[in-house]
């Protein structure tokens, strides 16, 4: 086998081994960590870092697998097609910037952190107002996915990163309900006793975008499967709906929206994996990430279209799937965030 | 002339066998050719179909012994690129791409050596036959008949679409031979020179004002007997055999790359380039050509590979050519009154909305129509129950 072939091997190694925490449709446990707290389970989390996932990303000197963002959206893939709530994408970004213990801890799986680096609402500014003066936060930050489940917060402020226990004085965390059954946190730091840390988010974020469309990417693809299976077996006017042209031509435009929007992250995860220029790697994640959030959004909502009066029911599992494209559609910038910044790059050069 | 002989140019590792192309298109290429607004004629074509036979270029996909040379799909990709990327006008092409593969795989030896050579030196140019007035997406109904009367065919019938049958010397048709067979099992595959008696052409108009369809009728068409290719009333499935990675061609994005240039220069003229509304349809047109792509490299990465493509390459055609709409939609739209002009605006053939609006129509009815092409994804890709 050649090089590609090796590296297009391993690429499937890691979608078969994600299929551990992914249950093949049954998707009884992820109903049953909705609206709860932290809404995420522990010992699945625990799971995923022994199989090594949020460092898989990262270069194989520095603990990863080797495998870059190509292996890292494919896993994405495979959690986005299974609802998996586990943070992987924010603790990913995390052990992007974290080093010694901090990371050895969060890699296995003994204290989460999570990054609370927004502070605008459809914002991917990470550091508008935070201030960090003499290892002391003060800002407030919001829209922090499970962070409920945080041992520590990973923050970022105009001097720099910092990490803050959360349970530290002056750490006020407050919780709202999202529509996918987890959670954003609002995080007011007041002052609150902080380490701070080398580096910067910039790479980090682009990463966790572009895992958040691999996750769109798969949660699409399991809604698809869903919605054609249903077309084949239900049966209308004496014959199953799957044979009406109307809806045959609709289930093909969803299939060419969802492969344009596989080939957009693939190629993104390529051009981050072999391009250092950062500029190059936002225009290629804008680019997937605007793609992924309308993409996922279209085929969902026609999935409940294409289901009919059930898919407006809460037992129907593809309701789940909507509702979860709602949250990520706009996690790390919305899809016309992401349009405006790929034009304001003006890479025009980078279109042929 | 190349310095270089196919055999030669087909061993060159790919960076050099595409710059060898490059260097070839820029020294050889007639400039005033170069992505022409309309189907050329041969009349304008044969210099340049010469000069490649010439060089023994005409066939690249056609194997060394017949004359071709010989190259694998991913080389005759990259050679494709390169003539797209050149601004090369498609000439009739018939000959080399549909016929001579037919020969090549089903004739026999004495129609590959009547036939080969004769279109390499460009003797004979040809069109096909294979729409009729009631049968276009449907084409396996078909009423075109020959029937066997000693040692000729009676042909009878209409053809149409016959694209350039005016420039053309030899037609080749899927003609209905057994009329009790099932549809697609009584059609056979049959080569008719154009001077015999009772054969009429007669040009159409299209919506672009150009002549390139022709109907061709026949009426008593004597044909030779062993004018016929392969088995009786198998014509279908080595038409069907034929299909190879040239599907990928259909989703080019080189018609999409084109009109998106063409939009932002009429933008600039009209002075629409910093209008914010004009900006998000522009960037959103951008992104679109972006993934689309990315989406035709997946495919064509697979033809380099060697491996054959599937029914889910219709994805790119759909896409392709409605994207392509989209932008020339998009330019008619901020033309404005130039919308209706007849002729390119100022002069300029750069800036010519209406034409490349009109162009961009019949891209989702060739080649099998849009909505042929969805039905083929939900069969064969999605395999939803029919």
């Amino acid at each position: 086998m050649d090089q590609a072939g090796e590296f297009r091997e391993s690429l499937r190694m890691v979608r078969d081994s994600a299929a551990a925490v992914v249950p093949h449709g049954d998707l009884r446990r992820i109903r049953a960590l909705r609206f709860t707290d932290p809404g995420f389970d522990r010992a699945t989390w625990k799971q995923i870092c022994n199989f090594g996932w949020p460092s898989l990303a990262l270069p194989e000197s520095e603990g990863g697998s080797g495998l870059g963002m190509r292996g890292f959206v494919v896993l994405a893939e495979e959690l986005g097609a299974g609802l998996v709530p586990e943070p992987l994408i924010s603790a990913a970004m995390a052990a992007r910037v974290l080093s010694g213990a901090p990371l050895s801890d969060l890699l296995a799986g003994t204290s989460l952190v999570i990054p609370a680096w927004q502070e605008r609402p459809n914002s991917l500014d990470p550091a508008a107002d935070t201030t960090l003066r003499n290892d002391r936060l003060t800002g407030r930050k919001l829209f922090v996915p499970m962070a409920g489940g945080a041992d520590f917060f990973l923050v970022s402020a105009r001097e720099g990163l910092a990490l803050v226990p959360r349970d530290a004085a002056g750490v006020m965390l407050s919780l709202d309900r999202t529509q996918d059954g987890g959670t954003f946190g609002t995080i007011t730091f007041d002052h609150a006793p902080a380490t701070p840390l080398p580096g910067h988010l910039d790479r980090a974020l682009e990463e966790a975008a572009l895992a958040t469309a691999a996750y769109l990417l798969g949660l699409s693809r399991r809604a698809f499967a869903i919605t054609l299976a249903y077309l084949a077996t239900r049966v209308q006017f004496g014959q199953p709906i799957a044979r009406f042209q109307v809806l045959r031509h609709r289930a093909a435009d969803l299939k060419i929206q969802w492969e344009l929007m596989r080939a957009s992250v693939q190629s993104a995860a390529v051009t981050l994996d072999l391009e250092s220029d950062l500029p190059v790697c936002r225009a290629a994640v804008s680019r997937a990430k605007a793609r992924a959030a309308d993409a996922s959004l279209f085929i969902t909502r026609q999935a409940i279209q294409l289901h009919g009066g059930i898919g407006y029911t809460d037992e129907a599992d593809i309701g789940l799937f909507l509702r979860k494209a709602m949250v990520h559609a706009n996690l790390y910038g919305s899809a016309s965030l992401h349009r405006t910044r790929y034009a304001a790059l003006a890479l025009e050069e980078y279109d042929a | 002339m190349p310095d270089i002989s196919p055999e030669a140019l087909a061993s060159l590792e790919e960076s050099a066998f595409r710059s060898c192309i490059r260097e070839f298109l820029v020294a050889n290429y007639p400039p005033a050719l170069r992505n022409p607004p309309k189907r050329l004629h041969f009349r304008d074509t044969k210099p340049w179909y010469l000069a490649l036979s010439r060089a023994g270029w005409l066939a690249p996909g056609w194997p060394r012994e017949w004359g071709g040379m010989g190259l694998s799909a991913a080389r005759q990709l990259v050679m494709i690129e390169e003539f797209e990327r050149h601004g090369c006008a498609r000439f009739n092409d018939m000959g080399i791409t549909m016929i001579g593969p037919l020969l090549i795989r089903f004739g026999t030896d004495a129609q590959k050596r009547f036939f080969l050579p004769k279109i390499l030196s460009g003797e004979h140019i040809w069109c096909q036959g294979y729409s009729e007035p009631n049968a276009g997406s449907d084409l396996a109904s078909l009423r075109t008949e020959a029937v066997l009367d000693g040692d000729h065919w009676v042909l009878n019938g209409q053809k149409t679409w016959t694209t350039l049958a005016t420039d053309a010397n030899w037609i080749f048709l899927l003609v209905r031979t057994d009329r009790n067979a099932k549809q697609q099992q009584g059609i056979s595959f049959l080569l008719v020179p154009m001077d015999l008696p009772g054969i009429t052409v007669r040009p159409i108009i299209n919506l672009d004002l150009h002549d390139e369809f022709c109907e061709t009728f026949f009426d008593t068409v004597r044909v030779p007997r062993e004018n016929l290719v392969g088995e009786i009333n198998r014509g279908w499935s080595m038409a069907k055999a034929l299909l190879g990675f040239e599907r990928l061609l259909l989703g080019s994005p080189k018609q999409a790359s084109y009109a998106l240039a063409r939009l932002r220069l009429l933008a600039e003229r009209m002075g629409l380039a910093d209008d914010p509304s004009f900006q998000d349809r522009y960037t959103r047109l951008r992104l679109d050509l972006a993934d689309h792509k990315a989406l035709y490299e997946d495919f064509a990465e697979q033809v380099r590979r060697g491996e054959s493509l599937g029914a889910d390459v219709s994805m790119l055609k759909v896409n392709q050519s409605e994207l392509y709409q989209r932008i020339t939609e998009t330019m008619l739209e901020i033309a404005g009154e130039n919308a209706g002009l007849l002729e390119p605006m100022g002069g300029n053939r750069e800036l010519h909305p209406s034409g490349l609006f009109i162009q961009s129509r019949p891209t989702s009815i060739y080649g099998g129509t849009n909505e042929i092409q969805r039905n083929i994804i939900a069969k064969n890709v999605l395999e939803l129950p029919g």
